[in-house]
């Protein structure tokens, strides 16, 4: 039906060069094509600093999207992302200032986090609600339960722990940002369980077709239910690091922050259909549009436009899609 | 003792002393309608038993609950003597039953190497994916069976013969006990159906028990060590195939049902050409169809499953596009893909898919009726709902429409009461010509002979009325005149004095 994923069409790594030929090998020209143009249009575009930091600004929409990829190829969707992105710096920075402790801090946050999990999770597999309705309440709850403990303003981290700045502005080898690492051997990570475990299988399979899934004796329930637990989970994550990021709970942290990664995730070929896409190409969506955001904030282009720009892409991105597997069914 | 296809030297004797397995006593209920009533299926391991019946009889019921599609209501099912209890389709897997579906279950994303697995995937140390042993194993598969299909294809690309082969494949590649194969053979060639014979035979010779669900008498008498005959809902007969010919077979399918459902209260058909078609066809199914429909007069369409009647139906109705021939209704020509036309010379469908295509289900009585005729009830632009409901109340009490009230939202009504509706919608707009599409599909037995009753009625009133039907009691019961199709083409018209079970079987056979 599409072009769009590599990840269900491969049976196997050895047929990863013939299979690379496609929606992957368009986002990363795109890609390329981004870093060229304003490589020469905008000053210290191009540059290991900028080039590191843009992957560092990345890393939160990176790991999120992870998430929010796979509830898309279950069939689902999960928005309350941004929202737990600012709920779990509570526990986390609530936790650390009394215990001196960011293990037990970030232990607690995971905690809050596989809640919310389990909520959007339960309450979309198991109770039957439709997932866009539950993770936009999830969403509104969280946001006004965060107004509401904040008072609207930042809670700072007291104890300025060094582990907790190191995951801020660390960088391996003095290079690359901890936060990229972090996106980066989680998205390697759930790219080979996608591929390679029968769990990413069943996945596509839910998302693909849940009455042949059911029919195959998949448990299409438990599946969507993991697939809400690993977004929020990540989002968990990405929160932490933002937390870390700024030095304090802020009630505004992650607003629209769902939104871009949806973005980002339709841009890289994944279907909000279920079934089809890859994370490869969800983490190219990613960094186009934040390449996008730094040159044309390189250039000067004030933000309003590059929300229209980024608007303009997502529709024409998906247009072509769209077009190109029509042309294929009727041909 | 299960049985592998793939290493079929690895499986121990099988006892055949034991069935194995036993349906006794199986009920099932939909709402408004008794799809399985006390129904007993003995399946012997290394045999071949054959399941058949018509549309309706509920063969596809009995194999969904093997299948845990469905939950039964009652009844026992044993396995080598151990009762079972199959509460998903896993449940049933887990056993060995494995199940080809008519309708085509495969992710159409996927390799066809991963959909033949997907009911488990080869994992190698860690649990990963061994897609080595399942690239090779499909294809040792494929080669066993003989059926030349590229494990590296993208299932959806397949053209749909293929795609069954998959499916076939697919319940060889575990270990099984009972193999289920609904229609298998529905779009293979012949060629093709004699690999697939080759390969049930092979099955039933490790010791599998074979189910083979289809009403193609021959393929039948080909394969089949025992038949077991459904008819509406209930157990009919058992008998092995030896002792069966094409007629009592027939027979048994058929039944001899009482005429009485039927008064036929209408005159002679007028003479006047309501509808008239002429070379039709369609890009997937129709060949060359040609027919004239009289004002007055029932025309009955009858064919197996496939045969192309649902697709006429909504061509002829200016619903779905064609790619020659004419049709005109009451001697205006309608261009195709065209219902807003259609509808304004005065042909409609009462569809067979009451459910998607015919009822807004959240709305109430009334303006499920008034659907088709708002412009008539409009005033200056607005609905007159006094007279809107006054002209529905009318329908409903005419032909005695079951409701609480005009307000009642329609999902709620019985299947016969909701076709009632969604014939006066029809009436209330004024036609020429009404297609019915299988028009007692879901509807139970006593509100079955209300519809057939409006069906007389209608042609009485100097309607047009053709009728698409799997329903041979239907057919002989209603029509002034049989059609007949197969496989997209019209093989027989004649007239219902002429018309014999065996005459329209026949040409419903090709």
């Amino acid at each position: 039906m599409s072009l769009a994923s590599t990840e269900t069409m491969r049976a196997g790594p050895s047929m990863l060069a013939r299979l690379f030929a496609r929606q992957e090998l368009a986002l990363l020209l795109c890609l390329i094509l981004v870093i060229a143009f304003f490589s020469f249009t905008a000053e210290n575009f191009f540059s290991v600093r900028n080039m590191t930091n843009v992957l560092g600004q990345a890393s939160l929409a990176l790991t999120a999207g992870i998430g929010c990829a796979i509830v898309f190829m279950s069939g689902e969707v999960d928005i309350s992302i941004g929202s737990l992105l600012a709920t779990i710096a509570l526990p986390l920075i609530i936790i650390m200032n009394d215990t001196n402790s960011l293990l037990l801090g970030v232990g607690g946050a995971l905690l809050f986090g596989l809640i919310i999990g389990v909520v959007n999770g339960y309450l979309t597999a198991y109770a039957g609600i439709n997932s866009l309705i539950v993770t936009l309440g999830t969403m509104f709850i969280m946001r006004g339960g965060v107004y509401l403990y904040t008072g609207q303003r930042a809670i700072p981290a007291d104890a300025a722990l060094d582990s907790f700045i190191a995951l801020s502005d660390g960088r391996l080898f003095n290079v690359v940002p901890y936060s990229a690492v972090i996106a980066i051997v989680l998205l390697a990570a759930f790219a080979y369980m996608m591929r390679h475990r029968p769990f990413g299988r069943q996945i596509y399979a839910v998302g693909g077709n849940p009455e042949v899934a059911r029919l195959a004796g998949y448990d299409v329930r438990r599946v969507k239910f993991i697939c809400f637990i690993i977004s929020a989970m990540l989002a968990t994550v990405a929160g932490i690091i933002l937390a870390a990021r700024v030095g304090s709970a802020q009630h505004t942290a992650g607003l629209n922050f769902e939104f871009q990664v949806v973005a980002a995730t339709v841009l890289g070929g994944v279907s909000l259909a279920g079934g089809i896409g890859s994370l490869t190409g969800m983490a190219l969506g990613v960094l186009i549009l934040q390449f996008l955001s730094n040159g044309l904030r390189g250039l000067g282009l004030p933000t309003e436009w590059q929300l229209v720009i980024t608007g303009m892409i997502i529709i024409a991105a998906v247009a072509f899609d769209e077009a190109k597997r029509r042309r294929i069914i009727g041909g | 003792m299960s049985v592998d296809f793939l290493h079929p030297g690895e499986g121990a004797a099988v006892d055949t002393s034991v069935p194995a397995l036993e349906m006794r006593g199986i009920d099932k209920r939909f709402p408004g309608v008794v799809a399985l009533d006390n129904v007993d299926l003995t399946l012997e391991p290394g045999k071949i038993h054959a399941l058949m019946g018509e549309n309706g009889a509920g063969k596809s019921t009995l194999i969904k609950i093997m299948a845990g599609v469905y939950g039964k209501d009652a009844g026992t099912i044993r396995m080598r003597g151990r009762e079972l209890d199959i509460k998903s389709p896993r449940d049933s897997l887990k056993e060995g039953i494995k199940v080809v579906f008519q309708e085509i279950a495969l992710i159409s994303e996927f390799t066809v190497a991963e959909n033949i697995f997907l009911e488990g995937y080869p994992t190698g140390k860690g649990g990963s994916i061994d897609w080595r042993k399942i690239r090779a194993d499909s294809a040792a598969l494929f080669n066993r069976i003989g059926f030349n299909v590229d494990p590296a294809a993208r299932t959806g690309s397949l053209p749909v013969s293929q795609q069954q082969m998959v499916e076939i494949a697919r319940a060889l590649a575990h270990e099984a006990r009972v193999v289920v194969m609904d229609e298998p053979t529905s779009s293979l060639t012949p060629n093709e159906i004699s690999l697939l014979f080759t390969v049930i035979r092979r099955l039933a010779a490790l010791g599998i028990a074979v189910l083979y669900v289809s009403h193609k008498l021959d393929e039948v008498f080909e394969i089949a060590d025992t038949v077991t005959v459904l008819r509406d809902g209930r157990h009919v007969s058992t008998r092995p195939i030896g002792d069966h010919t094409n007629d009592t077979l027939i027979q048994d399918m058929i039944g001899r049902r009482i005429e009485s459902l039927f008064p036929r209260k209408r005159g002679a058909p007028g003479s006047k050409v309501a509808l008239s078609v002429q070379g039709l066809s369609t890009a997937k199914k129709l060949k060359d169809v040609s027919f004239e429909a009289h004002a007055g007069e029932v025309l009955g369409f009858f064919g197996l499953m496939g045969a192309g009647r649902t697709e006429l139906a909504k061509a002829v109705v200016g619903f779905d596009p064609i790619t020659s021939g004419t049709i005109s209704v009451d001697g205006h020509r309608l261009l195709p893909h065209d219902t807003h036309t259609g509808v304004r010379l005065g042909i409609g469908l009462l569809t067979e898919d009451r459910k998607s295509e015919g009822l807004m289900g959240e709305l109430p009585v009334y303006q499920n009726a008034s659907l088709a005729s708002l412009g008539a009830f409009a005033r200056m632009g607005f609905i007159d709902k006094a007279g809107e409901r006054k002209a529905v109340q009318d329908y409903v009490d005419r032909f005695r429409i079951k409701t609480p009230s005009l307000f009642q939202e329609i999902k709620n009504l019985s299947g016969g009461n909701q076709q009632k509706v969604l014939i006066s919608r029809w009436l209330m707009r004024g036609l020429n010509v009404i297609v019915v599409d299988e028009p007692t599909r879901g509807i139970d037995v006593g509100a079955k002979s209300e519809i057939f009753a409006l069906i007389d009625r209608l042609a009485g009133e100097g309607l047009a009325v053709v009728m698409m039907t799997s329903e041979m009691p239907e057919l002989l019961g209603l029509s002034d005149r049989v059609a007949v199709m197969c496989e997209g083409r019209l093989t027989a018209i004649m007239s219902r004095d002429d018309a014999t079970q065996e005459k329209i079987l026949n040409a419903a056979i090709g």
